[in-house]
């Protein structure tokens, strides 16, 4: 579904390049449940964002079902993002001036023409299914850590996109909270076939997923070390 | 289901985010908002002043040539304003005898000489500031006057000198109880008396409406010392003759005068002359009027720019979720847009306000042109001064924008 192929993404400081990730080759299969493990600035959150889109690689391709996605407009990538891409941070990310409902209908905003259903529908049930319907007019700084990952995970839904990424998802939460939210990771590959990638540098999380690729350096290794 | 970002979303959007930060809202409008209202203000004084001087024109009648001294502008050269220095000030002093050698052009059908002066009118122990008018029998039908009460003088009462005033409506109504009151009483004016014989209808001329009109000739003495004339008017009922008249009209004077020393003109050309004069004084005014409406655009600017970095975050989650640079480009020019026409509604409606309360004196007015060009020029300042902040936005690196703290 997804691939890498010899994938840099660098950066400039002044005058010296920094390889935030170099020489990615990764093949990441549809419903897959993948962990990229790495420590603080190792490159995978830069990873993530090559995979999710956000990022143009300053070297090699990215594929996404077979079509080089690397070389496409802000236009067309933005699209994919919204249809295809859900993200899932470790802050949250939520609009703090919107109310939980609102936050989860953003993704509808973005949606160039003709949504294939109900979107306010959609998002009941999303936030049903994760218990905060009662908060839908909540502002997010009026509800708890837990529930704001839950928010943003109904947000990342919405859309009904194949891939949800995840960067620290647990990082911000206390250790009962973030296996709530690890539990519902799960569930969404398990109970309805997402692909879901999970960036962390605890090894206890990663060892959540089915398959786990090590970052160093901006390098993949095979080993975490 | 449909759910666009559409220009309604952008809209509503835009009054969300406004709603939640008013006092900053109404700050950055109040420079669009002054702005808006000191060039609206200008023009519709501008227009007032037009429609003011229009008015005082067309009060006197039509196929009018106008003699006054000093040369305002000569047709040979170009009918510019050349020599408008000289204008009005000095130039011939136009006396009976003028008037006479005028008054022997066959096609002119009236010649009216006028002498006017601001002056205390009393009666009955009232005491007015009006004019006083001394002219001949023929003033009233070149200045298209109505008998309200009583009746004009005569071509008689002016050879005889005769101390009779005919008085507009307005003096008569400040210094009687009733207008039609005035036939028959006494007028003052410094230490002459004058019969009151006639009462004529106002037309809305703030000076006609107050004068008293009396026989050029028993203002010869004290009131008009130099026997002299501001003005003589020459008509005609024949449109076709206007330019004959006046031709004839330079030849007499010309045998007096010098060419510079007076002019004769039409009240059509004055009128385009004094509209040119005043197009070019309302055109600064509005140009220094709109010193404020950049000053207005850059505090938007100013304030969109902030917004923006307020607001890095938010663009960097929006964009996480599928918004396209133009999305956000939108977004944030959808918010200058309204913030500057805002503005400029606000500036209106109090210019409008304030053009109620002095029309009572002055008639101002706010035409569809001026209502038309601010909102035109206020979502223009807002598209120029929010596009750059707008695109800052826009060009943020979603990686960057989304880890902003």
């Amino acid at each position: 579904m997804i691939k890498l192929q010899d994938v840099c993404k660098s950066y400039f400081l002044g005058d010296t390049e920094v390889k935030a990730v170099c020489d990615i080759n990764l093949e990441i299969k549809d419903k897959e449940f993948i962990g990229i493990l790495g420590s603080s600035g190792s490159g995978k959150s830069t990873l993530m964002y090559l995979i999710g889109l956000l990022e143009h690689p300053t070297a090699g391709k990215i594929f996404l079902e077979g079509k080089d996605v690397s070389k496409l407009s802000d236009d067309t990538l933005s699209k994919i993002r919204n249809k295809t891409v859900g993200f899932v941070f470790q802050s949250f990310n939520l609009i703090n001036k919107y109310t939980v409902l609102e936050n989860v209908l953003l993704p509808t905003k973005y949606a160039k023409g003709i949504l294939d259903f109900d979107a306010i529908k959609r998002a009941e049930e999303l936030l049903k299914k994760f218990g905060i319907w009662d908060r839908r007019d909540f502002f997010p700084n009026k509800i708890s850590g837990g529930q704001q990952q839950r928010v943003a995970i109904a947000r990342a839904l919405m859309m009904k996109p194949k891939i949800i990424m995840a960067d620290e998802p647990t990082g911000n939460l206390d250790s009962k909270t973030g296996d709530e939210i690890l539990d519902i990771m799960e569930s969404l590959n398990k109970d309805f076939g997402v692909t879901v990638i999970l960036v962390t540098h605890e090894k206890d999380v990663a060892n959540r997923t089915k398959r786990k690729i090590y970052i160093k350096d901006g390098q993949m290794v095979g080993k975490y070390l | 289901m449909k759910i666009q970002n559409g220009y309604l979303d952008l809209i509503k959007a835009a009054i969300s985010d406004f709603k939640r930060s008013k006092i900053r809202t109404f700050l950055t409008s109040l420079g669009i908002m002054i702005g808006v209202l000191s060039v609206v203000l200008l023009i519709a004084l501008g227009i007032g002043l037009k429609n003011y001087l229009q008015r005082q024109f067309e009060s006197l009648g039509a196929n009018l040539i106008i003699i006054f001294p000093g040369n305002i502008s000569s047709s040979e050269e170009g009918g510019g304003l050349g020599n408008f220095g000289a204008g009005f000030a000095g130039g011939a002093n136009f006396d009976e005898k003028d008037y006479i050698s005028l008054s022997r052009i066959n096609e002119a059908d009236y010649v009216v000489p006028l002498f006017m002066k601001s002056s205390v009118i009393e009666s009955d122990g009232e005491r007015k500031l009006g004019y006083l008018m001394g002219s001949s029998e023929d003033s009233f039908k070149i200045l298209n006057l109505e008998i309200l009460e009583g009746n004009f003088f005569t071509k008689g009462d002016v050879s005889s000198r005769a101390k009779k005033a005919v008085i507009g409506e307005s003096l008569a109504d400040n210094l009687y109880d009733a207008p039609q009151d005035a036939v028959g009483k006494t007028v003052r004016v410094s230490d002459q008396r004058f019969k009151v014989i006639g009462v004529y209808k106002k037309k809305g001329d703030r000076e006609q409406d107050n004068a008293a009109v009396v026989p050029y000739r028993t203002t010869f003495g004290t009131l008009n010392p130099d026997e002299t004339f501001f003005t003589i008017y020459l008509g005609t009922t024949d449109k076709d003759k206007v330019e004959e008249v006046k031709k004839k009209a330079e030849e007499v004077l010309l045998k007096r005068y010098d060419k510079d020393d007076f002019t004769v003109t039409e009240q059509s050309e004055l009128l385009s002359t004094i509209n040119q004069i005043f197009n070019i004084v309302n055109g600064v005014l509005v140009a220094i009027g709109s010193i404020s409406l950049l000053v207005g655009g850059i505090g938007i600017m100013n304030i969109m720019y902030a917004t923006v970095t307020e607001r890095t975050k938010e663009v960097g989650i929006r964009r996480a979720v599928g918004a396209t640079e133009r999305d956000i480009l939108n977004q944030f020019l959808a918010e200058s847009i309204l913030l500057s026409l805002f503005g400029g509604l606000l500036g209106l409606v109090l210019a409008f306000l304030i053009v109620l309360g002095i029309r009572a004196f002055f008639p101002a007015s706010i035409n569809l042109f001026s209502v038309v060009i601010t909102l035109v020029i206020s979502s223009g300042i807002g598209i120029f001064f929010g596009v750059f902040p707008a695109r800052r936005a826009a060009k943020l690196p979603p990686i960057e924008a989304i880890r902003y703290e």
